[in-house]
């Protein structure tokens, strides 16, 4: 039983504008027209991630198109943002979700017409109407951003998170600092023995992103799985296995009873210049393998 | 108040039943609100119970810390001259993402000595938050 994990990019605005729409009747859809229908998510071993880099962004007339599709309080979180940059990342970013939750639905729901909620913890997922004639799809997805790129993974009835950080991401603190004040010593140790800095660096970056994808498929919020209480060993060959730090788990008072290991990972590079981790929940025992989309 | 004063008090239900009404009246309304109505003096065991809420520390840090908050916060995310950055801030706003946040964590501990574990700074959202949190660190490790 393999798992795909399809890389994807979202088309940059050096695409002239589609002459017209191919999907009648939906709103939005002429945004899209250019692009075609995704590839279905064939299983829940499946993964599809869509990225777009903000800075490519640049056509006034299409981000005001962008953020016609968000509903009000998104407009109001993302002008809330300090500066125009960071308040067309936060309208990309919502808008992204919103435009790749519809491709999967077959283009049948609106973009504008997802509605949100947050789980107990504060994850966010898909609130469906509870009216008879909308359908319902069993669809998960997680995003991410960096200052210059940004991420949305979907799933098919499979919880997800996904993490994507600049490789060459400078910290303010050093490396091992970081490491040991927020990983495992199993993961110090691995740190600690690489020489190189730049090295040393990138695989502190591919341990964090891998970090936080669990954290965040798991969704509890960053309590429900601190960094100190699982590992992640990155071993070259085989796959990214993650174990719960047993010490820690026993010496501390709520345990370790919320972290399972029943998760699967997947590191990929974006551009050259990215690390992404995706995390997704499964039961299986499958094989582990990686396709890239372009 | 009303509320609250609900949760952590009730009364001895011997003791109510044992009074007549033409002396006593207790009124416990669905809003929590106790009365009595007495022209003598009775006696009213309250006995307390542990309340389930959890009470957050809303009293404001001083100025200074805030302003030590705001200073490490600017100098983490690399704020273009001229940000301002106050009280109210929120980090998200700021365009702290999380491994910012765990700096600005770490640069917080080192620089008033203490440990912030990872459900209170879960709860910190705002700069004044995390000032509010500092001195509640702070206060707990010299008692």
């Amino acid at each position: 039983m393999h798992h795909r994990l399809l890389l994807l990019r979202r088309g940059a605005m050096s695409i002239p504008p589609p002459p017209a729409p191919r999907m009648p009747g939906v709103a939005g859809g002429r945004l899209f027209a250019s692009l075609p229908p995704p590839p279905p998510l064939q299983s829940p071993r499946e993964v599809h991630v869509w990225y777009l880099c903000p800075d490519e962004l640049i056509d006034r007339s299409q981000l005001d198109m962008y953020t016609e599709l968000l509903s009000p309080s998104e407009r109001k979180n993302a002008l809330a943002m300090n500066g125009p940059r960071l308040q067309k990342d936060a309208m990309l970013s919502r808008a992204l979700l919103r435009t790749t939750l519809s491709r999967y639905t077959d283009a049948n729901i609106d973009p504008r017409s997802f509605e949100f909620k947050k789980n107990k913890f504060g994850k966010p997922e898909i609130l469906w109407q509870s009216d008879e004639s909308s359908m319902e799809w069993p669809l998960h997805f997680n995003i991410s951003h960096t200052s210059s790129l940004i991420a949305c993974g979907i799933a098919m009835d499979t919880p997800i998170g996904i993490d994507v950080e600049e490789k060459k991401r400078k910290t303010v603190k050093s490396i091992l600092s970081l490491a040991r004040r927020y990983f495992t010593p199993l993961e110090v140790d691995y740190l600690a023995k690489i020489s190189d800095s730049d090295a040393q660096q990138r695989e502190f970056i591919k341990l964090w992103t891998l970090k936080e994808a669990y954290v965040k498929a798991l969704g509890r919020g960053f309590s429900g799985a601190p960094f100190n209480r699982f590992s992640i060993q990155l071993e070259t060959n085989s796959r990214i296995q993650i174990s719960k730090a047993t010490k820690v788990c026993n010496d501390s008072a709520s345990g370790c009873d919320y972290l399972s290991e029943n998760w699967r990972f997947a590191l990929a590079e974006l551009n050259s210049s990215y690390y992404m981790s995706v995390c997704i929940e499964d039961n299986s025992r499958g094989l582990y393998s990686l396709f890239f989309l372009m | 108040m009303a509320h609250s004063l609900a949760a952590a008090a009730s009364f001895s239900p011997p003791a109510a039943r044992r009074r007549p009404p033409s002396q006593v009246t207790n009124a416990i309304s669905s809003r929590g609100l106790v009365s009595f109505n007495s022209q003598r003096m009775s006696f009213v065991s309250i006995r307390s119970r542990p309340s389930q809420l959890r009470f957050k520390i809303c009293c404001s840090a001083k100025k200074e810390t805030v302003d030590k908050v705001c200073m490490i916060v600017k100098s983490q995310l690399a704020l273009p001259d001229g940000t301002t950055v106050t009280g109210e801030s929120k980090f998200s706003e700021l365009g702290a993402d999380s491994l910012d946040t765990v700096e600005i964590v770490m640069g917080l501990e080192e620089e008033f000595n203490i440990t912030v574990d990872e459900t209170s700074a879960q709860d910190i959202a705002t700069v004044q938050d995390a000032a509010n949190l500092i001195e509640k660190l702070v206060l707990e490790k010299a008692a």
